[in-house]
């Protein structure tokens, strides 16, 4: 929920709380406000003050803050402080669920709200997800696979940078599980300690439910907010004690999120309505060489000077920009100015040279060159001895990520402060971007949060943010700035496009002996490509290095979302050149994955799988793990049209623990609708250097009309271990429909997308 | 293993001084190239629509879009009350004000309104605007009250300048 202010951080001088001893967990601080509310955090910088947030946070000018994720007001509202952003997919709520089931709070008294984009912020557990697992303290949230480095250089700059981000399906399972529980289980104790104090009697007669302290033995009872104040003063837990499964009361439960109410009532503020309240107010239309690298080599106005409501026509060097009274008015004239750009070595770029440029690399590589992934017992050798071989390859293109916001940023630049109001999914790396284009210090820029219309990977990068900020100075009062769907299209940071070659091998008895891919891209993250978790005892997985002078970015899912696609559609593959139903011979290859193989069997159980279905239609399955979540889903498609129609997705889904299932199967309904509105419809392509799509015309969204019916069942297989819920259920949604159009008519898909066969 | 989403950024973070090294050449906070200023903000006069309040029967029309989200008002080859046009969501309201409620054909209107007795004149047009639920109880119409009375008055205004 948005609880901006207009007040701006004042520098107040604040007395600081003694710090605690570093615990395992990490330093717990906590403080109390002026009017007697507590907030308790659990610190990400050990030994940063943050006098400055608490006026922002809390609104009280004296006592400490060390870093709050929890505060308590005098009315016993509880409010979650939450260092990521609210992209539609919950995870804020369900952080908030989290902490407020540790505080033993109902869910009435609870609020949510986005912390202030300020370094102290930064979720260190997201972090160190992001830097490596292994350093996580104690907490058995980690993975085995291997930390990809550039040279060691992600992990140095992982460490420097402000990581406030919201991504790699990381929120609920790092900041929520490792940060906010405990914060909220800490500040429990210490009110029950408090209250211990001044009632005389034990702690552990002291129960406490629904935000209320109760000692039955002597039949006093009193909301939180009565101790806040003298909880500030209690001795800091060192490891406070969480919940086990069995006493979740919110954890696991569909609580409504909170920020439902705002977004049907229309009063939810996201990036493109927030702003300041000025009548100095206009607006800024953009557009930026369409060719990487390229500038403005000069720019002819003559016409969009004398159309009306235009104010400023300004060329930044990298793009052109018009101000004018309204965003009409703005794109209007836009649209009439004559600009020429610089050439550059990327004029002549185009996707069918890079894809050439792709296979040429493969060739190269073969079976044993390029970089290896994954390397164990012997593919050439097996492959040489099995008694039947399999070999395919399989393309996918660029992708946009079309968020139904366009990027857009509003910014106000005077007297060496910035304002800026965008949907981000890094503020901090937003704000920089905003500091540099504003010409001031990143301190002196404040954020202000509000909802994203989407982000799936796009919003990860501070270019429009610093683009506002420039216009904004250079025009000398406030800009709105919002990019047309054909600029978004143009300047996305695109899904790689791709190539993977297989080669297989089964033995006599239908089991795969070997498996030998090579294929294109980086693999972030880097487990995308492998399958141990199938097992085939002789496998290299390898990628070549081509070239791609295209501005690439992280795309729902990332790498899984091609090798969701190669790798499960070459199961398959291998499946039917076995002569075995895809679902069995999976099976028979997960003996030593039993999740994986109960994520399989609840999706085909759904599913139906095996039953009778109506002529022309088919089922395929697919299985993909990815942000230590499992699902598997079964598509049921109809080939009897012109063109085929998926008409149910089936998905199961054990990402550990559900938070909240409603929002775990939001988000599976959301991954499959993301990926198949990929899968079926959409390619970018470029020539001469320019992305031939813009809009929704020739980049098609996936409607209620040609929707599937979808359903998914969730397992809880490991709480001590949990998955993200935002991209897990993207990957397997192309494999599946491919998988199911092969059943179905003996078609075999092995270019993405879908539509391009069926013209 | 958790997305290397945050490698992406810094991989461009490190491509040529930040990922702004695409957009933005060299130096932090560079003044434009060219900067052609056509008026200040203070000059241009925001974009009221002064003039259509000077004619409340065109400001009415700009206040009736709402309603013509249920609401026609066309004129069809029939008379008033049988306008020959096909009512929407509500009855085609063209030539609405001096009419008995209730009588456009083929339109389902409720028993309340065909039995409410009512005529339309400006009057009755503000009650039933103000309240509909008060003034016709039954009525269909469970949207579209304007609150505002200028509004009200300038719909009507609107409603009375279209007749044949």
């Amino acid at each position: 929920m948005n609880e901006t202010t207009s007040t701006k951080p004042s520098s107040s001088k604040t007395s600081r709380s003694r710090a605690a001893k570093w615990t395992r967990r990490g330093f717990i601080g906590a403080g109390a406000l002026a009017g007697g509310a507590l907030i308790v955090g659990v610190a990400v910088r050990s030994g940063n003050p943050v006098g400055k947030l608490k006026p922002i946070v809390a609104g009280g000018d004296d006592e400490a803050l060390i870093n709050s994720w929890v505060k308590i007001d005098a009315d016993n509202l509880v409010t979650a402080i939450v260092p990521h952003c609210e992209m539609g997919q919950g995870a804020n709520s369900t952080i908030a669920q989290m902490l407020a089931d540790e505080m033993d709070v109902n869910w009435e008294n609870v609020r949510v709200m986005d912390a202030p984009a300020d370094g102290n912020y930064v979720s260190q557990h997201a972090a160190r997800l992001f830097v490596g697992p292994g350093t996580l303290p104690d907490r058995p949230n980690q993975v085995g696979f291997m930390e990809p480095t550039y040279d060691g250089l992600f992990t140095q700059l992982g460490k420097l940078a402000g990581a406030y981000i919201t991504g790699g399906s990381s929120s609920v399972r790092s900041t929520g599980q490792n940060g906010m529980r405990i914060a909220g289980a800490a500040a429990r104790e210490m009110l029950v300690a408090a209250a211990a104090k001044e009632w005389g009697v034990p702690a552990s007669e002291i129960k406490t439910q629904n935000a209320r302290l109760t000692h039955a033995g002597s039949g006093r009872s009193e909301p939180y907010s009565a101790f806040a104040e003298a909880a500030a003063q209690q001795e800091l837990p060192r490891a406070p004690k969480i919940k086990q499964v069995s006493e979740y009361r919110l954890m696991g439960t569909p609580a409504p999120r909170k920020d439902i109410p705002s977004k049907v009532d229309g009063s939810a503020i996201f990036g493109i309505d927030g702003g300041p309240d000025s009548d100095d107010l206009r607006y800024a239309a953009v557009k930026a060489a369409p060719v990487v690298g390229a500038q403005i080599a000069s720019m002819d106005a003559s016409t969009a000077k004398g159309m009306g409501g235009v104010l400023q026509i300004l060329n930044m060097g990298d793009f052109v920009a018009v101000v004018a009274d309204s965003y009409w008015q703005a794109q209007q004239a836009l649209g009439t100015i004559k600009t020429a750009y610089t050439e550059t070595e990327n004029d002549t770029v185009s996707t069918a040279k890079m894809f050439a440029g792709f296979s040429a690399a493969l060739d190269e590589a073969g079976d044993t060159g390029g970089n290896s992934k994954a390397e164990y017992g012997d593919p050439i050798d097996a492959l040489g001895g099995a008694a039947i071989a399999v070999e395919a390859e399989y393309k996918v293109p660029f992708l946009a990520h079309a968020t139904m916001e366009p990027m857009n940023c509003t910014a106000w630049v005077r007297g060496g402060k910035c304002d800026i109001w965008t949907s981000t999914q890094v503020p901090l790396m937003a704000r920089d971007g905003a500091a540099e284009g504003a010409g001031v210090n990143a301190d002196d820029v404040t954020m202000h949060p509000v909802f994203l219309g989407g982000g799936f990977g796009r919003r990860l990068t501070p270019e429009y943010s610093n683009q506002a900020a420039r216009l904004a100075k250079a025009a000398g009062y406030p800009i709105k700035m919002i990019w047309s769907r054909e600029e978004d299209t143009a300047q996305d940071f695109y899904r790689p496009a791709d190539i993977s070659r297989f080669k297989g091998g089964l033995d006599e008895n239908g089991k795969a002996v070997c498996w030998n891919n090579v294929h294109c891209t980086e693999d972030e993250p880097a487990e995308a490509p492998l399958i141990e978790f199938y097992d085939i005892p002789n496998v290299s997985v390898r990628n070549a290095d081509v070239e791609m002078p295209v501005r690439l970015g992280a795309w729902r899912s990332v790498a899984h979302s091609q090798h969701g696609f190669f790798v499960e559609s070459f199961v398959d593959e291998l499946a039917h050149a076995a002569g075995q139903d895809p679902f069995e011979f999976r099976s028979a290859h997960l003996a030593n994955s039993p999740r994986h193989l109960a994520v399989l069997e609840g999706a085909a159980k759904m599913a139906g799988w095996g039953d009778a279905l109506p002529e022309g239609h088919g089922r395929g399955i697919a299985l993909v793990r990815s942000f230590n979540s499992i699902v598997a889903e079964v598509a049921q498609v109809d080939m009897t049209g012109n063109k085929p129609r998926v008409v149910k997705m089936f998905c199961c889904v054990d990402a550990g623990f559900a938070m909240n299932p409603d929002g775990l199967a939001a988000q599976m309904e959301s991954g499959i609708i993301y990926g198949l509105t990929a899968a079926m419809y959409d390619e970018i392509t470029l020539k001469d250097g320019k992305v031939e799509q813009s809009n929704f015309h020739d980049y098609q969204m996936m409607r209620m009309d040609d929707a599937p019916e979808i359903s998914v069942q969730i397992i809880n297989g490991a709480p001590d271990n949990i998955g993200g819920a935002g991209e897990p259920g993207l990957p397997p949604a192309a494999a599946a429909v491919a998988n199911a159009i092969f059943a179905a008519n003996g078609t075999r898909i092995r270019e993405l997308p879908i539509a391009k066969h069926f013209a | 293993m958790g997305s290397n989403n945050l490698k992406r950024i810094f991989l461009y973070a490190v491509i040529g001084a930040s990922a702004l090294g695409l957009t933005a050449c060299g130096a932090s906070s560079p003044d434009p190239v060219e900067q052609i200023i056509v008026s200040e903000p203070g000059q241009t006069p925001p974009p009221v629509l002064a003039a259509i309040e000077a004619d409340p029967a065109a400001a009415g029309a700009a206040d009736f879009a709402a309603c013509a989200a249920c609401h026609t008002v066309e004129s069809g080859p029939g008379s008033g009350v049988v306008s020959g046009v096909v009512s929407g969501v509500g009855p085609n309201l063209f030539g609405v004000v001096g009419r008995k409620a209730g009588s456009v054909d083929g339109f389902a209107y409720s028993d309340a309104m065909r039995a409410s007795g009512l005529t339309w004149d400006a009057a009755s047009l503000d009650a039933f605007l103000a309240d509909p639920a008060a003034t016709v109880a039954g009525t269909t119409m469970t949207t579209g009250a304007i609150a505002d009375a200028d509004r009200r008055s300038a719909v009507i205004a609107y409603l009375s300048s279209l007749s044949e």
